[in-house]
């Protein structure tokens, strides 16, 4: 356990050293020192050059032992072959974690230097994030220290990824998505710091309700697998895997071992440690935001309330596929349906309060079908009219929300009035998606975690 | 010390990395899974007493450390139902590997019961590189090799692991029982699969474990031929 609250110095430092700050905008050692003052960390910032005195305003030191006092978290972005050196200075000092954004090391071929680089700082008490990395954000901290965009969205997701493009293109987009997130963190080379380190510290951050992982592979598969059969449980993880296995090009003499050239084994993996697995970037955000909706599933049975029949057919269709069970309601609460819709509705699933429908409706039905104890799950379909308010609509369904902490997805389908309404439900922690489809792969990922955690 | 473990250092201190069929089936039935009855014969006469020690029908195969693809080399001969039928076969069989694989060090040939036919499947082990061992489970034939229709899980499996991985066969109607057929014995299934995780983890010298085919019956299962792979 001690090596997990090691990255207590990672996540919620008290003090930054950026080791190699630099004063030319647009260089990476002033991105990450613009990127921490201008996000807002709290603790003690000190920049590093030996030949600056002062960038943004903040006093540079020379070296690492000019510092006075300790350093809690080292942030280096240097030639590699000074990195070493960096590390003893900040062993002196203290520190407790080194975020490594330097490449030049195992990814080019330098191992050897790599494990030196572990070694080192093993041997001085300190954790290894990188290296090959953009950095690491902690929002409770209000700590950006990357060299990616600055105004990441204060959430409950983590996001931990493998590649440095992928993560810094998906940092900026969630911020386009309106997506909040909790953390990001460039696992690079995964020297020392890997998936299960942080699986592990995250699943214990109250700040963080998912756990999202963009994956090429892991390190110690053995090891992997019984963090994460403990995590998922109690904080479910959606893994984002690419690249097929390196077994594929194997020689297989055996039928078995040419058949597990696929990632078949990887997909066995997920499904026996209760992650789950996405397919896409948007399905896992997607999923992720759905979990940060803090609703709890605790089964399949799924009512689908709209107001028109092919949103109702198509979301259907997705629900039968994936699993979710279309309940056939019991006969009070057809009744109970009956009271919302005009007489040419349908109180059967799909629950179809046709296209009169307006605010009063949806909040009856919707609040109607969360409130009935044979029913697990509801999804809300809107197809926007002419007649009607999106913005009224999503409100009228964050009416019938409260109170209940059932899973409940919602789709606006139409114009920008819709997408404003989408907007206003996910700022108040309702998942909205334009799209039936996405609105039931949300409800179905939430109801897959609970299927394959329930026995973990 | 367990007789598989026996086996598989004997077959690594002779330097090699295929376990003979004889060797494959004793492992495989150390761990209480149903195999074939197998004898080696070493010439004509046993092979005539052992086929009426295991009753007829029979199967013969060849035992070759320098065979790997037995058939396609003349080196099995199925549902043998007379002596006079065993004592041929014996003789092709020797006569057919000595001329296509002239250097091969011949053991003898196996006396093998001969088992009905039932819902064939396959039980595999590979020892993934980043996971360890892992079992696999498929339908036999053409579901394998053509629909690659087989799922997967890290050994040591659960009861419900493998469960599961008979159920995420999209062929898996045919154990269900189809066209009037009986259903197999999933129990039965089950209990092969544990136990095959049981053998990855207990054996990491095994690298690739082929059990193809398995007859699934209605009570019970067979193995018929075993495939074992060190390394």
């Amino acid at each position: 356990m001690e090596s997990v609250r090691a990255l207590d110095a990672l996540f919620r430092p008290s003090s930054i050293a950026v080791i190699g700050a630099s004063r030319t905008p647009g260089k990476i050692g002033h991105e990450i020192l613009k990127n921490l003052v201008e996000y807002g960390y709290r603790g003690r910032i000190y920049p590093v050059n030996p030949k600056a005195d002062e960038i943004l305003g903040l006093r540079c030191y020379h070296s690492v032992s000019e510092i006075p006092g300790t350093v809690d978290l080292g942030v280096v972005s240097i030639p590699a072959r000074y990195v070493l050196d960096a590390i003893d200075d900040l062993g002196e000092k203290g520190a407790r974690a080194v975020a490594v954004i330097s490449s030049g090391f195992s990814e080019v071929g330098e191992r050897e230097l790599e494990e030196e680089l572990v070694r080192r700082a093993h041997e001085r008490g300190m954790r290894v994030l990188g290296p090959n990395i953009f950095g690491v954000v902690y929002t409770p901290a209000r700590m950006n220290a990357t060299f990616g965009p600055t105004k990441v969205l204060p959430g409950s997701i983590a996001f931990v990824t493998q590649s440095g493009a992928l993560g810094i293109a998906l940092m900026g987009w969630t911020i386009t998505e309106r997506i909040g997130l909790s953390a990001v963190v460039s696992v690079g080379n995964k020297s020392d710091i890997e998936d299960s380190d942080l699986l592990l510290w995250l699943s214990e951050d109250e700040d963080t309700d998912v756990i999202l992982v963009y994956m090429e592979g892991v390190k110690e598969g053995r090891r992997f697998m019984e963090v994460a059969r403990r995590v998922t449980p109690r904080k479910p993880v959606i893994v984002l895997k690419a690249g097929r296995s390196a077994r594929g090009s194997m020689a297989a003499s055996s039928h078995t071992g040419s058949l597990a050239g696929m990632d078949a084994v990887y997909e066995s993996v997920f499904r026996q440690t209760g992650i789950l697995r996405a397919y896409s970037v948007e399905q896992a955000f997607d999923w992720a935001r759905a979990f940060a909706s803090r609703r709890v599933p605790r089964g399949t049975r799924t009512v689908i309330v709209t107001n028109g029949g092919g949103a109702g057919v198509l979301a259907t269709d997705a629900a039968e596929l994936s699993g979710l069970d279309l309940l056939d309601p019991p006969e009070d609460l057809k009744e109970t349906f009956r009271s919302y819709m005009p007489p040419f509705g349908s109180p059967k699933n799909p629950v179809d309060l046709t296209g009169q429908a307006a605010e009063p409706e949806f909040e009856g039905a919707v609040r109607a079908a969360l409130e009935h104890e044979s029913v697990d799950n509801v999804i809300v379909l809107y197809c926007e009219t002419a007649v009607t308010d999106p913005e009224g609509i999503a409100r009228a369904v964050l009416r019938a929300a409260e109170g209940t902490d059932k899973p409940i997805a919602v789709m606006l389908m139409g114009g920008e009035r819709s997408e404003r309404a989408a907007d206003l439900l996910n700022s108040r922690g309702i998942p909205a998606f334009p799209t039936p489809e996405r609105a039931v792969g949300a409800v179905a990922a939430m109801v897959e975690w609970w299927k394959r955690t329930k026995n973990l | 010390m367990p007789k598989g473990r026996e086996i598989i250092q004997g077959a690594i201190s002779e330097g090699r990395k295929v376990l003979l069929e004889p060797e494959a089936k004793a492992l495989i039935a150390d761990y209480g899974i149903p195999v074939t009855r197998v004898k080696v014969a070493k010439t004509e006469e046993e092979a005539v007493q052992f086929a009426r020690e295991i009753g007829l029908p029979v199967v013969l195969k060849i035992v070759s450390p320098d065979v790997l693809h037995k058939s396609d080399v003349g080196g099995v001969k199925v549902n043998l139902k007379t002596e006079e039928e065993v004592r041929r076969a014996y003789r092709e069989i020797i006569e057919s590997v000595k001329s296509k694989v002239p250097n091969a060090r011949i053991v003898g040939v196996l006396i093998q019961e001969f088992a009905p036919a039932g819902v064939e499947v396959i039980i595999g082990l590979i020892k993934d590189p980043q996971f360890g061992p892992t079992v696999m489970f498929g339908l036999g034939g053409v579901f394998v090799e053509v629909f690659r229709d087989v799922s997967f899980r890290v050994a040591p499996l659960t009861e419900r692991d493998a469960e599961e991985m008979i159920s995420e066969i999209k062929g898996r109607k045919l154990l269900e029982g189809y066209r009037g057929m009986e259903p197999v014995d999933k129990k039965a299934l089950v209990d092969a699969l544990v136990k095959v995780g049981q053998i990855g983890v207990e054996n990491p010298e095994i690298k690739e474990m082929d059990l193809n085919p398995v007859m699934a019956y209605p009570s019970g299962l067979k193995v018929v031929d075993a495939r074992v792979i060190l390394g």
